[in-house]
């Protein structure tokens, strides 16, 4: 025998495959190229040079942990149904007289094909892809844009290590299939008449309980912390929910379809549940793999996409100066109640020949509480509570010093601006004092409060300086240790250069190592810079992912509508002879592979749906309060998603009717 | 009256590259009258299979006619086809064509269910159907769980569930052992003595003798027949032998 034979063979077989081959090596391709891509860019030195470009390179870093762990357990699970749909083919050779090690031999040939092609080929693309991925980036980070062609060694080397790494598990699960079977098991392969899913209704039951739970708290966490904290378990429970009534839920719907009579012996209806009872049973598990996969690539484009949008605006409201400096008062040496922060910044600023403008001054206290009714507790804060809420004091005079129109108080009055939850009572009760609420405010002068917003928020001016003192001193009864003391804000903009600005800001700083240690500095700047890495970073690795997990659901879609073109083309074979016309094999069939591939969709824009407040709610933490933008970022990331979805059904709908037909 | 007519039938086979064209069939005549049970026998590549498709109207032949009741199959058109298959031929296949996603039950029901029946009427007419077929039972079984015997006893059920002109059955003891197969015989002949039309395409001699009427057909040509007349299944049987031999030796035709 040649000694070619075997290379021969393999190449032959992929050719002759090359229906189910081809989309396979394709994926690994471009999944080799995702790969290389994202490791360059986290070694990339252009990315590491933008401000805060470390945090990017992190951000990196985890999605190329993410992209390897899924190109692991995505191409072995592609490639073992690839093996399954050609047992037949390994039985006709085992019967033909080929040995079970000829069989390897062969495996082992058509496995170092693919692995050779998809490797070279996949980085090959990753390397000119790389240089547009990175030029978008920058593009996100408004970042100068080097030239020159950056080809990252580590990135070749990782994706090699990886890659080969996988196509070895997989010639070992081949190996695995082929020793333990033997060649008549092998010839029957698929053939096996199926049975009949079973109803489980326990699984069902468990499906819809933990999706609604998951759905329940999504609708019903109010406070922005406990969100965060809650957010993962809505997510598992709305995971486990997906899968079991996915896998479970949809047996016994169709079930109980089946039993009444007068909906189910109608031609339509007749043929469809039946049909779908046994592409759920096959399916199930694979639809609600896209099913969650899909949501999870829309919630992180649509979130990140409008944090990062609504930056400018966040920043806004968090900055409404360029420059905020804060200290707090107390006992310590060189609190802000002994030293004011205005003349600090302005000695400061004069050394340079400028003066603060648009200054505003602003004393605050704020303290955690838990509101009930009327009243606010200070019992039992230390725990996170759905009742957890933030009051933020401000005196008058500093109220009336930005306001558009000055307010009056009396004694014991105050003015309310609750954003979170309504709050209609006319009293307030709180450290044992009741207020009446002289005016309930539609706005609020300042977000400038880093604490607002972490839960449910109350805006509460009070009549003077004097009595916020008062409340000072009760916060501190109340809380000891714990409690937190005035903080005095200063805002404001500077006519001068970035350059001069950083200066007065390192100055700034030295203060603070001298004499003030609670002072603190934070400039919009900074903070823009700093987000748009983060954000900007982040949306970037959800549109990488979110390609990723497309091009996994394509290759999904497109196998399941190959390997169900060929089972269901001897079920349309039989119906025709028994008198069923044409037309009405394409209706029916039409309606069932629609229903099929479009429940993940729908499945997951209704989990976008119900994730929608909660997602908004943690939002919040990042002053990202626009929740018409939110709503924009989201329904069009999902109408873009649709698009592409519908599409890949159009394309991969065609190859089905050609098996059927 | 005569249930089935057909003239002068002609299917020529053209291959899309322009190779040679393949007659199946050049030239058959003959006509069933309602009530008759025929058998048609031939060797593979006889004829046989192309003539039941066309008889079934899943093929269209190149020349020549079939007459249902006196309406040509010709004249109906693309759109009706299935339709009209539905109502007035009951079909019984070799390897059984149950679905393996429905129950007996469903199976049964699948050609009314396609002509838009009222359950209740098909409730109505499945159950002294299955009593008589000895299948009432498996209702609620699935295909895979049937033997040989069962799941062709399901499939009478289902071609006679729609009251058919005429019961046209293609090979169907082929994939039954002989117990099966002679059981299914019996049961032809039954249902044949209840009044319907039997038109069944074989090979094998055993199946043939238990009709009343044998048609051979030879290159695309019915060669001979054969009656029952006053015999028993037997004595046909040795007949048939004797004339399957006269045709495999390619002795000379007599009418």
């Amino acid at each position: 025998m040649s000694k070619f034979f075997y290379p021969k063979l393999a190449a032959d077989n992929l050719r002759k495959n090359s229906q189910t081959y081809t989309p396979y090596i394709l994926t690994c391709i471009l999944t080799i190229a995702m790969f290389y891509m994202i490791v360059s860019l986290a070694g990339n030195p252009g990315v590491g040079q933008v401000i805060y470009g470390n945090v990017v390179q992190e951000i990196l870093m985890l999605g190329s942990w993410v992209t390897g762990i899924f190109a692991v357990i995505f191409l072995f699970y592609t490639n073992s149904f690839l093996l399954k749909r050609r047992k037949k083919e390994f039985g006709l050779y085992a019967v033909l007289g080929m040995e079970k090690k000829h069989l390897a031999k062969m495996i082992l040939w058509e496995t170092v094909y693919i692995a050779g092609i998809s490797l070279s080929v996949g980085i090959l693309t990753g390397i000119l892809l790389d240089k547009l991925m990175f030029v978008l980036l920058l593009r996100l980070f408004d970042a100068a844009i080097p030239l020159g062609f950056h080809i990252s060694g580590t990135a070749i080397g990782q994706a090699c290590v990886l890659f080969l790494c996988i196509d070895l598990l997989i010639v070992l699960n081949s190996f695995r299939q082929v020793y333990f079977t033997n060649p008549a098991e092998l010839l029957k392969g698929g053939q096996v008449g199926e049975k009949e899913p079973k109803t489980r209704w326990l699984m069902a039951i468990m499906g819809v309980l933990s999706l609604s739970a998951g759905y329940v708290i999504a609708l019903y966490t109010q406070n922005p912390l406990l969100a965060v904290s809650m957010f993962f378990v809505a997510v598992i429970l709305v995971i486990i929910g997906t899968y079991c009534l996915f896998i479970a839920g949809s047996v016994a719907l169709l079930k109980l379809l089946r039993k009444n009579k007068k909906y189910y012996y109608k031609t339509q209806h007749f043929i469809s549940v039946s049909g779908m009872l046994y592409r759920m049973k096959q399916n199930a598990v694979g639809l609600a793999n896209i099913c969650i996969l899909s949501t999870m690539v829309l919630v992180m484009i649509s979130s990140t996409l409008s944090l990062y949008l609504g930056l400018e605006d966040s920043l806004q409201k968090r900055f409404p100066r360029e420059i905020l400096v804060s200290a707090y008062g107390g006992t310590e040496e060189g609190a802000a109640d002994t030293t004011d922060v205005r003349d600090l910044v302005s000695d400061v600023t004069s050394a340079y020949g400028l003066h603060p403008e648009n200054a505003f001054f602003q004393r605050t206290l704020c303290c955690t509480t838990i509101r009930q009714g009327d009243s606010f507790r200070t019992e039992g804060v230390d725990e996170m509570h759905q009742d957890t809420a933030i009051l933020i004091f401000i005196p008058l005079e500093d109220y009336n010093a930005m306001a558009p129109e000055p307010e009056q108080l009396e004694q014991g009055e105050i003015l309310l601006y609750a954003p979170s939850q309504p709050f209609s009572s006319s009293t307030l009760q709180v450290f044992g004092d009741r207020w009446t609420v002289r005016r309930h405010l539609e706005s609020f002068i300042t977000h400038a409060v880093s604490e607002a917003y972490l839960a449910d928020t109350y805006f509460i001016v009070v009549p003077d300086f004097a009595a916020l003192e008062q409340l000072e001193l009760k916060n501190q009864e109340a809380y000891e240790n714990y409690a937190s003391e005035i903080r005095y804000t200063y805002g404001f903009d500077l006519d001068t250069d970035p350059d001069t600005q950083e200066k007065i800001c390192d100055d700034l700083l030295e203060i603070r190592k001298t004499s003030m240690p609670t002072l603190h500095l934070d400039t919009r700047t900074w903070a823009e810079a700093n987000e748009r890495s983060l954000f900007g970073g982040l949306f970037f690795l959800g549109v990488f992912l979110g390609g990723l997990f497309l091009l996994a659901t394509i290759l999904l879609i497109y196998y399941k509508q190959i390997s169900e073109g060929y089972d269901d083309r001897q079920r349309f074979e039989i119906m025709q002879k028994v008198g069923l016309g044409k037309g009405e094999i394409r209706k029916s069939i039409h309606a069932q592979v629609l229903t099929v591939f479009f429940l993940p969709l729908i499945t997951a824009g209704i989990h976008m749906a119900f994730a929608f407040p909660f997602i908004a709610r943690m939002l919040a933490l990042f002053d990202m309060t626009n929740i018409l933008l939110f709503g924009i970022c989201t329904l069009g990331s999902f109408l873009v998603f649709a698009g592409l979805y519908a599409a890949v059904y159009l394309i991969t709908a065609r190859s089905y009717y050609k098996i059927v037909s | 009256m005569a249930v089935l007519e057909v003239s002068n039938l002609k299917k020529v086979y053209t291959t899309r590259l322009g190779g040679k064209p393949v007659q199946a069939l050049s030239n058959v005549s003959f006509s069933v009258e309602a009530g008759e049970y025929v058998a048609i026998m031939g060797e593979s590549g006889s004829g046989k299979t192309t003539l039941l498709n066309i008889l079934a109207a899943l093929d269209r032949p190149t020349s020549g006619e079939v007459l249902l009741n006196g309406k040509s199959l010709s004249s109906i058109r693309d759109q009706e086809l299935s339709s009209f298959r539905r109502e007035n031929l009951g079909f019984v296949f070799q390897d059984f064509n149950l679905l393996d996603t429905f129950s007996v039950r469903d199976n049964i029901f699948l050609p009314m269910v396609l002509s838009g029946k009222r359950y209740q009427e098909m409730e109505n007419r499945l159950h002294p159907l299955v009593e008589y077929l000895g299948i009432s039972e498996l209702l609620d079984q699935y295909p895979y769980e049937l033997s040989g015997g069962q799941k062709q006893r399901t499939a009478v059920a289902r071609a006679l569930i729609t009251e058919p002109q005429i019961l046209l059955a293609d090979e169907p003891t082929g994939a039954l052992d002989s117990h099966a197969a002679d059981d299914l015989l019996h049961l032809f002949g039954q249902i044949n003595q209840g009044g319907q039309t039997v038109l069944m395409v074989t090979h094998s001699t055993k199946a043939a003798s238990s009709a009343k009427r044998v048609l051979f057909i030879k290159d695309g040509e019915v060669f001979h027949q054969l009656y029952r007349g006053g015999r028993t299944p037997e004595e046909l049987y040795q007949e048939i032998a004797d004339t399957l031999t006269v045709i495999a030796t390619g002795g000379v035709r007599h009418e």
